[in-house]
């Protein structure tokens, strides 16, 4: 039995747009479609039973009487305290959504490297979209001002503050965290007793970090657990893998095909 | 969706031939395909199964008794059997929806008997069934299974033929419901004996007188609540082969019945046996 090839570990193109929609800035619109840029795992590992090789699935099983519970049957609930809970009802929390919008919608211009990297969080690719002229010329204007649009996308479910930049040609919308989802060192008591320290020793350390110095390139950070389990993966595709039957659902539509071909013949 | 079948289908995933790795789905999928040839024989037979729940090579069960949960909706036929000292209540395969709940019960085998439940005591059909002795061949019962079919022609006797889905054959005789096993059985019996006559290598006798070399045809097939294996049913071979009912022109040297399998029967367009059951042909000019 053939193999598929594995996957190379470079992040892939994504196939089709995330979303699509326009950076609006003032009254000028740059429609463009965005796909994302960053993925968290070149591969990953599924579950499987160890008797007999086969994927295993999740499923939600009540807590009091152990009966899996199918996925109408459930709704959203809020701990209050252990183990009380509000319950919410799919429209309630529906309601409370943020109206997606298909506008990014940029608010000012900020020197894009006094932001800290704390807030970033993801980030992706805009194209034009039939907006070739608008799309090259602000592109264009945040390289020559190394300035980036700061600003507000709503997607499906929420709504986030990002930064628009210019990145290895292309323009790059990276989604940031809230304040509110990052915590403030100083709540960290250790750190409030910290002392000065003496100008002797942070002379010293100072010498230390500027023989150090040089410039910053990613590549040299290799993934080492990754490339191991790669070249396991290689060495075992040579010997057994075990092949997944195909679900039941996909088995008995063939027997409801079959079934239904009987029928007719058994009619006439 | 209408609804098209009562089963509810249950480990269709689970291998039932692991060497020729065949699934519950593709029994089930053979039962479905063979219904519209299988249903019409199988109508008012009481049916045995041979069932393997784990699969052929684990062990398997003859089942007479029809199956602990048995749904409503199955037909069965209740009868006083003399070696079991007890009533049985036998499985009647009477539409697909019984077919498909046998295929998902894992009955890879369906035996039927040669009489029907509204005159249970009088046979309908009349098998030879041969199976060769080794080093006797399947090539050995061909032509053992040709001189018998120019002796039945030669009564003015339409026979039909299929393979045993092991090495044998069995050659089925159409007759009017009149005769009882005894008189099918005897019948049989002069037959075969006088083939043994004109070929040394014919044994009409009992399955379990094995002699090397031979032909036997098991006339004692022939009798009250014996069944044999259905047309179409598979066999609990490593290879999923299949009792196909053939043409008497495909009966000749080089004959591998073990080639009849689940995966290539299905294509068969034609019905050898076609009109079969209207055939109701009466013994007596021959008994002589």
């Amino acid at each position: 039995m053939e193999e598929e090839p594995m996957e190379e570990p470079n992040a892939r193109i994504p196939k089709r747009p995330f979303w699509s929609g326009a950076v609006t800035i003032g009254l000028v619109n740059v429609p463009v479609k965005l796909y994302t840029m960053t993925f968290d795992k070149a591969f990953s590992f599924r579950f499987l039973h160890k008797q007999d090789g086969q994927p295993l699935k999740y499923q939600k099983v009540c807590v009091k009487d152990n009966k899996v519970v199918p996925w109408e049957d459930t709704v959203r609930g809020y701990e209050v305290s252990k183990n009380r809970f509000i319950m919410f009802q799919k429209e309630e929390l529906d309601a409370a959504r943020p109206q997606s919008s298909q506008n990014i919608r940029i608010d000012k211009f900020v020197d894009y490297l006094s932001i800290d990297p704390i807030y970033f969080e993801r980030s992706y690719v805009l194209t034009p979209d039939k907006s070739n002229e608008a799309y090259s010329l602000l592109l264009g204007a945040l390289q020559k001002t190394h300035k980036a649009g700061a600003g507000r996308i709503a997607l499906r479910t929420k709504e986030y503050p990002v930064l628009l930049h210019a990145y290895k040609g292309a323009l790059v919308l990276t989604t940031l965290r809230y304040a509110y989802e990052i915590s403030d060192p100083n709540n960290f008591e250790e750190l409030k007793r910290l002392k000065e320290p003496e100008k002797k020793e942070l002379d010293l350390a100072v010498k230390i970090i500027n023989d150090l110095s040089g410039e910053f390139d990613i590549t040299e950070y290799e993934d080492t657990y990754e490339e191991r389990i790669r070249k396991l993966i290689a060495k075992k595709l040579k010997g057994e893998t075990i092949v997944a039957e195909k679900p039941v659902k996909e088995e008995a539509k063939e027997l409801m095909a079959a079934l239904q071909e009987t029928l007719n013949q058994l009619k006439k | 969706m209408e609804k098209l079948t009562k089963v509810q289908f249950t480990n269709l995933n689970k291998i039932l031939y692991p060497e020729a790795k065949v699934t519950k789905a593709q029994v089930i999928q053979h039962y479905i395909r063979m219904a519209p040839r299988m249903l019409d024989i199988l109508k008012n037979r009481p049916a045995v199964l041979t069932r393997f729940p784990n699969g052929v090579g684990k062990e398997g069960f003859y089942e007479k008794d029809m199956p602990l949960g048995t749904p409503p909706w199955v037909e069965t036929f209740k009868k006083y059997s003399e070696t079991a000292e007890r009533e049985i209540n036998y499985v009647v395969c009477n539409d697909l929806d019984t077919l498909v709940w046998l295929g998902n019960l894992a009955a890879l085998e369906l035996h039927m008997t040669l009489s029907r439940i509204d005159a249970f005591e009088k046979p309908d059909l009349v098998v030879f069934d041969m199976d060769p002795e080794p080093p006797a061949s399947t090539d050995d019962v061909v032509d053992v299974a040709l001189m018998l079919k120019e002796n039945l022609d030669g009564l003015g006797l339409e026979s039909y033929v299929k393979t045993s889905g092991k090495r044998g054959l069995h050659i089925l005789v159409p007759i009017v419901r009149e005769y009882t096993f005894g008189q099918t059985r005897e019948y049989v019996h002069q037959i075969g004996m006088h083939l043994a006559r004109e070929a040394p290598i014919v044994i009409s006798g009992f399955s379990r007188s094995k002699k090397p070399g031979t032909v036997y045809i098991d006339y004692l097939q022939n009798s009250h609540g014996r069944t044999m294996v259905c047309p179409y049913s598979l066999r609990a071979t490593s290879q999923a082969t299949v009792s196909m009912p053939l043409n008497w022109s495909e009966v000749k040297k080089g004959l591998k019945p073990e080639e009849f399998t689940l995966f290539n029967v299905a294509k068969s367009e034609s019905n050898p046996w076609k009109g079969m059951l209207e055939v109701k042909q009466r013994l007596e000019k021959s008994v002589d």
